[in-house]
């Protein structure tokens, strides 16, 4: 292998160092106006009247636009029937809902008017606890009732066979919300014309075409969506940016003026998703020899005012509750409802950090409970290939958790330390699968183009979004290796509705699987075009030529040679095609509605931790030691990209578990800012030592799955375990922040 | 008010509300969308330029505030003939760049540690790349590119790494 | 709005008196304030380029007495990276913000903020500072001690400039710490500090001075602790005997930063922690130990 496998610098990084990439902030238009939006304010209630009077005669003000004013049905979402209002016409559900649109000369002036508008809210009693929800008689937030999706899952004898076990372990398990705080705030500037153009920071450009088209009731080929340089998104720039894009189109096309839409931080945390608040009852029963025989869970998500994805995170949830275990019956119920605050969706993880941390909470419990050791218990019971995890699929290669567990198992001890001193020390482990692809959660497509210039240099288009997890890179890979041309000549283009194909959303750490199978057989096709050629020029056979180094060879003859660019200049006039357009398609979900026992995703991620801590008792500081984390990737394309993800993808789920949680008062955020909603800084990151593992994997190109998602879970799943260990307490709730860390100590201070 | 200042090596007069923030005057006025808005709150970083080459939040200052001063944002750090500034370079090939959103300001706050001290320890370039937040790398790539372009400034070579 | 710029501390004052204006220094308080419609000044009176509000002098008159003088419009970062002054202060400076913030925030507009949690406000209180207030009318000079009130207020009348800061040299010439905790270890705002200054003789405390912030409306003497701790060796302290005058003197309360409950807890671990770095400061140095 030439480029696959080895470390290359990102292909769009230039643009990034050197200031000129061009986020959706950075478009400046002539004649561009700027929208800024009025808040409910109150977390539940109907609205009884509008005044904008004062917003409207403030100079510089344009155009003030309520529900009244959308073409479309006013209507957002992911999964039909939509629930969400761009501007609520009546009822609010949640504190951060839009109310009033307001577009005026500069973005100061829109927010001025903002705050003239007043909202008149009859308000009801906010419902703000999931047992507030499930009450019998609790108010419906919506008409279908306050259940957003309920599902289940059950394999075997499912909970009946607790009774078989020598010990049963039981615990309940709570997270936290926490916000994406991506550096970018969600950012959108509309080009108003027959057809509309949207410029959008955002991670699924077709998801938004369709709302935006709906919304300004055109067909969805009337309007272009461009994904600018989008500054992170880990899941939370779509429903958002459909929000934010349908509003801006309506007010562009309504004043024929370009409209630029970009959220302030604190906007950016109140009135976009979040990830799901949790809260798992778990119990788990095993045999003295520690063999799990069944796992029983309920997961309860807080999805706050409107449905988003949380039906598809309630699938994963079911789905991956009982980790990445080889158990006989499994019985669980997930369950999504809607609260009034912010509403939750897609975040990096997805609901698996949440049931991976109750999870691998309780395989630490079970192991002290039986006297075994951590580690050794999840060798015992961990997935292998032929092994049949919780939903029944048995994947016949590329399980490589056992080997993740080795490669923990050879690291280096933590060094002993004294006990009785001022710090406590202790070491976790978890262990994770997170499946890759849509799997249940739909059919899971991507199309692809590659086209080859007369000068050799190769064009790649995919409707999958960059959002600085570096799959351009990986694509360009993929095609510098097929086509034997140095990477600096292969560009990925930006994603723009109008000139690739919808692929889906760039989810499901789908982009380097699912999307880099649809490149590899465009590039394919391209280079069969390329060989033909080529063995014309060359008058010999196909199967003796090989692109390499930019040439075409002749490979009993390394001196034969011809550049690619004559190649594809000849192929050009002959007449052969130089460009294919490749569709993947990963195989269908098969499964059980009632007991999702089936074939669900194309292959799994599966990661083993360790964390060594040190804990000063004095203040609850925690300074992580040491952090390993071994992921199975099936195959390493770029590894500088991969350590970069599972780095950043460990510190998410660190921030998760240490540090970041949206502190509520009566359904109102208090810490909408980060002074006071602590995402890590760089004195506060962790020693990430990724190591990868690599089990091929037969669905993905040259082998490799995903890997940008698994570490989170993995890594808050860790620190709960290494915490737990040092201060020898059970911590149960995300985050532990340094003040449990020291209540808990000083509590079995107190106890003895 | 008439404000004169230096912007990357360049002397700039132009005219401007001395209350305006002088994020808005680059970005808006001069068409330096390079510099960027994470929070408006000196909470991120990303809007970090610098002032008489030390790093400040340009969201928190007024363009009443640099009159007669020296600025510096990311597009006045390459070399004049268009060259990548070994810290440019250096970030590249140590994976310090995701989304890319926190790296002008990382850059710019790299710079001033560099140009005040050369060989900075771990603990030294933390805390000078404290007020920058980063949410896609994790920081370790950050650092690593950060000890790579000292490396490379001390020696004076502004070549490419040991990429394929 | 109108912004003016003065370049005396005469014109500054006067212009106040006319105007009614707000004081401008670095403006990393005030733009936060602005940009949240907090306040919106029809006059901006920006100190910063008043070249005799910056920087640090030494008045001795003789080898025992005199002061050390910070102009209000000293840099966070220049008081941190000052060498001649207290190691308190330049750890509280250091704590503040960022290297950005700290480049652009003053220490007048840290004292004059008054934020209960502000990082140089323990620190001046430990070192006895006098704050010299100056109007169009005159100048008068408030000892730290009386100079808060509560959270973001101060006697300060509107239309006094605050013009410099004076560290008794005997104050210099102590032994000092600072220490804090926040909710992250980087760019983090205080939930408390704790700065401790004293002399010691023989491994023996005396003229003990600590202050705590975050954990009252206002950085806070504790004058119980101080007497508990004179007269005590320096390197024999335990948390368990500071827990109770610590507890005794503060009155947190919850907040979305953290419970109250916590920032008793801390508190006694910081002032713990500053007697800590004191005695080592102590014993590198040996008797006499200063920093100035
Ligand atoms: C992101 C961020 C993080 C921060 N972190 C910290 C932290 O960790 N610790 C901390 O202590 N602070 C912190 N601060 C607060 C702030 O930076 C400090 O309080 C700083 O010292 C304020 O100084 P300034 O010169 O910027 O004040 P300004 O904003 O200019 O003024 C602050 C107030 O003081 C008044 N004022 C200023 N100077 C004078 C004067 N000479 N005479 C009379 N009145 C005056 C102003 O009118 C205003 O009311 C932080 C701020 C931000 C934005
Ligand atoms: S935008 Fe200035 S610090 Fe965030
Ligand atoms: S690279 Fe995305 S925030 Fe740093």
């Amino acid at each position: 292998m030439k480029v696959i496998g080895k470390q290359v610098r990102k292909v769009d990084g230039f643009e990034l160092v050197t200031g000129r990439a061009k986020f959706a902030g950075d478009y400046q238009f002539p004649g561009m106006v700027y929208g800024a939006v009025k808040r409910a304010g109150v977390p539940a209630g109907r609205i009884t009247g509008i005044d904008i009077e004062g917003a409207r005669n403030t100079p510089g003000v344009i155009d003030v636009l309520t529900a009244r004013d959308i073409p479309g049905p006013n209507l957002i979402g992911v999964l039909p029937p939509y629930d969400q209002p761009l501007l609520a016409a009546d009822e609010i559900r949640y504190a951060g809902e839009s109310v009033v649109l307001i577009i005026a000369e500069t973005a100061e002036i829109a927010r001025f008017a903002a705050n003239l508008v007043s909202v008149s809210i009859d308000p009801y009693d906010p419902i703000l606890t999931v047992d507030d929800a499930l009450a019998p008689d609790a108010r419906k937030i919506h008409e279908g009732g306050n259940i957003t999706l309920s599902k289940k899952l059950l394999k075997g004898k499912g909970k009946a066979a607790l009774e078989k076990a020598d010990v049963v372990v039981e615990g309940v398990y709570e997270t936290s919300f926490q916000d994406h705080a991506y550096l970018e705030p969600e950012t959108v500037c509309a080009v108003p014309g027959r057809r509309i153009t949207l410029y959008a920071s955002c991670q699924s450009p077709f998801h938004i075409r369709g709302h935006v088209a709906a919304n300004l009731n055109v067909p969805a080929a009337s309007v272009i969506v461009v994904q600018a340089v989008t500054g992170g998104s880990f899941g939370g720039k779509d429903d958002v940016a459909t929000e934010i894009g349908s509003l801006a189109c309506i007010a562009a096309q309504r004043l024929n003026r370009p409209v630029l839409i970009a959220h302030e931080r604190k906007e950016s945390i109140i009135g976009s998703n979040l990830r799901h608040a949790a809260r798992i009852s778990s119990k788990t029963g095993a045999m003295n020899d520690g063999r799990i025989i069944a796992r029983e869970i309920t997961v309860l998500l807080d999805g706050g005012a409107y449905a988003s994805e949380s039906p598809f995170v309630t699938m994963k949830t079911l789905i991956h509750a009982a980790g990445p275990y080889n158990i006989e019956n499994v019985e669980v119920t997930s369950t999504s409802v809607f609260t009034n605050k912010t509403y939750c969706g897609a975040f990096r993880g997805f609901g698996v950090p949440q049931v991976t941390f109750a999870s691998e909470s309780q395989i630490d419990e079970l192991a002290d409970k039986l006297g075994m050791d951590r580690l050794e218990i999840r060798r015992i019971n961990g997935l292998k290939a032929g092994d049949s995890n919780p939903t029944g699929q048995v994947y016949a290669q590329s399980v490589g958790l056992q080997e993740t567990i080795q490669v923990i198992a050879a690291q280096p001890a933590p060094p002993a330390h004294p006990d009785g001193g001022r710090y406590l020390y202790g070491t976790g482990y978890a262990s994770v699968a997170q499946g890759i692809s849509n799997g249940a959660e739909g059919i899971d497509v991507a199309g692809a183009s590659v086209q080859m210039s007369q000068d050799g240099s190769v064009l790649v288009g995919i409707g999958l979004t960059e959002l600085g997890q570096g799959s351009r890179t990986v694509w360009a890979q993929i095609v510098a290796e097929v086509l034997g041309v140095a990477i600096e000549n292969v560009s990925v283009r930006l994603v723009d509705t109008d000139a690739v194909h919808d692929s889906g959303p760039t989810v499901a750490s789908r982009s380097t699987t699912v999307g880099g199978m649809a490149v590899l057989k465009a590039a394919n096709e391209v280079k069969k075009s390329l060989i033909s050629m080529a063995a014309l020029m060359m008058q010999t056979d196909e199967e003796n030529i090989e692109l390499r180094d930019g040439f075409a060879i002749l490979k009993m003859d390394d001196s034969a040679r011809i550049p690619v660019s004559s190649v594809a200049t000849a192929a050009y006039w002959t007449g052969f095609p130089l460009m294919n357009l490749a569709f993947s398609k990963a195989p269908e979900a098969n499964f059980d509605d009632d007991t999702h026992q089936g074939d669900i995703y194309i292959a799994y991620n599966y990661g083993t931790h360790r964390m060594d801590v040190q804990v000063d008792a004095m203040t609850g500081k925690v300074k992580v030691l040491n952090h390993f984390a071994a992921h199975d990737v099936g195959r390493v394309i770029n590894p500088l990209g991969l350590a970069g993800q599972i780095e950043g993808a460990s510190l998410i789920g660190f921030g998760m578990a240490h540090m970041e949680r949206i502190n509520y008062a009566g359904g109102i955020i208090q810490n909408a800012n980060f002074a006071d909603y602590a995402l890590p800084s760089i004195k506060d990151r962790i020693p990430t030592n990724s190591i990868p593992v690599e089990d091929h994997n037969p669905t993905g190109p040259f082998g490799a799955k995903g890997a940008g998602e698994p570490p989170v879970a993995a890594a808050a799943a860790v620190f709960a375990n290494a915490i737990s260990d040092a201060v020898q307490f059970r911590f149960t709730k995300l985050p532990i922040t340094r003040e449990d860390i020291l209540n808990a100590i000083q509590q079995r201070g107190n106890h003895g | 008010m008439l404000i004169r200042f230096t912007c990357n090596g360049k002397a700039v007069q132009l005219e401007a509300q001395p209350e305006a923030r002088v994020i808005d005057v680059l970005r808006d006025e001069l068409g330096l969308t390079g510099t960027k808005e994470g929070c408006g709150r000196g909470e991120c970083g990303a809007c970090t330029i610098l002032l008489d080459g030390k790093p400040v939040n340009s969201c928190l200052l007024l363009a009443g505030k640099i009159a007669d001063r020296e600025i510096t944002t990311i597009e006045g750090i390459a070399g004049k003939d268009g060259a990548l500034h070994p810290i440019q370079e250096a970030f590249l090939d140590k994976g310090a760049v995701q989304c890319g959103f926190c790296t002008p300001g990382m850059i710019l706050s790299t710079k001033a540690l560099l140009d005040e001290n050369s060989a900075p320890e771990l603990a030294e370039i933390e805390e000078a790349l404290s007020g920058n937040l980063c949410r896609c790398t994790g920081y370790g790539k950050i650092v690593e590119g950060v000890l790579e372009a000292s490396e490379r400034l001390r020696q004076g070579s502004h070549h490419r790494g040991d990429v394929s | 709005m109108r912004y003016l710029k003065p370049s005396s501390v005469s014109e500054a004052a006067s212009l106040l008196e006319s105007s009614q204006g707000m004081i401008l220094a670095g403006g990393t308080d005030m733009c936060v304030y602005m940009a949240e419609g907090f306040c919106s000044p029809e006059t901006l009176i920006d100190l910063t380029g008043i070249d005799a509000l910056r920087g640090i002098q030494i008045n001795r008159d003789d080898h025992e007495a005199g002061t050390m003088i910070i102009g209000a419009c000293t840099t966070i970062a220049e008081i941190a990276a000052s060498e001649e002054l207290p190691t308190c202060l330049r750890q509280g400076a250091q704590a503040v913000g960022s290297p950005q913030i700290r480049n652009l925030g003053t220490i007048g507009g840290n004292v004059c903020n008054a934020s209960p949690c502000g990082d140089t406000l323990a620190p001046l209180l430990t070192l006895d500072a006098q704050f010299v207030l100056r109007s169009a009318g005159g100048t008068r000079t408030i000892a730290s001690e009386n100079f808060f009130t509560g959270p973001k207020k101060t006697v300060r009348k509107p239309n006094e400039i605050l013009e410099s800061i004076e560290l008794p040299i005997a104050s210099c010439g102590k032994v000092s710490a600072f220490r804090m905790i926040g909710n992250r270890n980087g760019q983090a705002i205080s939930q408390v500090n704790a700065s401790v200054c004293l002399a010691i003789a023989d491994g023996r405390m005396s003229d003990v001075r600590v202050a705590v912030g975050s954990v009252a409306p206002i950085p806070l003497r504790l004058v119980e602790l101080e007497r508990f701790l004179t007269g005590k060796d320096i390197q024999g302290m335990s948390l368990t005997e500071l827990r109770e005058p610590v507890l005794e003197a503060i009155r947190p309360i919850n907040d979305v930063r953290s419970s109250a409950k916590y920032r008793q807890e801390v508190t006694v671990a910081l002032v713990f922690d500053a007697l800590a770095d004191c005695a080592g400061q102590y014993s590198r140095v040996g008797e006499g130990a200063s920093t100035c």
